[in-house]
């Protein structure tokens, strides 16, 4: 399994918007930053739009290099089971949150929307109280580019040679160096 | 394939970036401005704010939800406006009040990722 596939990797919305995205016919979607696959990702930024449809709320995220298109499930599935009945619960606590001016910290996976547009499928969103997560998160975002997520693309660096090499391992290292 | 964000983002800039002459300073343009609130006008619903010795106004009209608190810390994303003389309004979308805000943490943040930005595209 790749690491990445859980991470959920911070990435200033010029990065995600930028990813590189291979779409063959009865496949479904990948993305890639600099030849790194992802899968899920991480924001931090202001709440610029809000629009509820039916059982999605969607709202945009804007981190000053670019506006991500969120989409928070609400649809009420408590006839499925306690578990689920939790989870609509949640969801619709989170949506509840969302208000435009709010400093928020997204977490969701990628997908592709209709007309090719990258957009998250929200996990989780929680709003930011302290205005300097805002900064400290640019920080990570850069920092995590270039330790680990420009070296994961090109792992043969003179810091990555290691006598038994595989790309695993090198993955492990720079998770656990980040 | 690059995917098109049907909203613009406000680039965070700092007051005194906003002059006539700068790369920011066009019609239109998208901003996010930081600043504490020096006046509040209930009748024209323009602010005040200011950074480091330079203010700048903002249209509040669009505004909801917020309080306007003298010395407060705000940040308004909006649409820069130029009036002639080339003085500036911003027809603000959005704002909340960002006290607690460490001005040496954001302005050396703010430069930084400026940095990588241009790397970014550079590369």
């Amino acid at each position: 399994m790749n690491w990445f596939q859980a991470i959920h990797v911070k990435l200033l919305a010029t990065d995600f918007l930028s990813l590189t995205v291979h779409n063959p016919p009865n496949y479904a979607p990948t993305f890639l930053r600099r030849g790194m696959k992802v899968w899920r990702v991480e924001t931090v930024g202001v709440v610029v739009s809000k629009e509820r449809t039916g059982d999605y709320l969607k709202f945009f995220v804007d981190d000053g290099t670019g506006c991500i298109p969120c989409i928070l499930d609400v649809t009420d599935r408590s006839h499925l089971g306690l578990a689920a009945e939790v989870e609509t619960e949640i969801a619709l606590r989170e949506a509840a949150t969302v208000e435009l001016g709010k400093l928020v910290r997204v977490r969701g996976m990628i997908m592709l929307g209709e007309e090719d547009g990258l957009h998250l499928k929200v996990r989780d969103v929680v709003v930011e109280r302290d205005p300097n997560m805002e900064a400290l998160h640019w920080m990570d975002c850069i920092r995590l580019a270039r330790t680990c997520y420009d070296r994961v693309a090109r792992p043969k660096t003179p810091a990555l040679a290691l006598p038994s090499y595989d790309m695993q391992a090198s993955m492990t290292v720079s998770i656990v160096s980040c | 394939m690059m995917a098109t964000s049907i909203i613009k983002p406000a680039v965070p800039v700092l007051l005194k970036e906003i002059e006539s002459g700068s790369q920011f300073f066009k019609q239109g343009a998208s901003l996010r401005v930081t600043g504490m609130l020096h006046a509040y006008s209930e009748d024209t619903a323009v602010a005040v704010i200011a950074d480091a010795n330079i203010s700048f106004k903002i249209n509040t009209v669009h505004l909801r939800d917020l309080s306007f608190r003298f010395g407060s810390y705000y940040q308004f994303i909006g649409e820069l406006h130029i009036l002639p003389e080339d003085v500036a309004i911003l027809q603000a979308r959005v704002g909340r009040i960002v006290d607690g805000l460490d001005p040496n943490l954001y302005n050396q943040s703010l430069q930084l990722r400026r940095q990588f930005e241009s790397e970014l595209v550079n590369s």
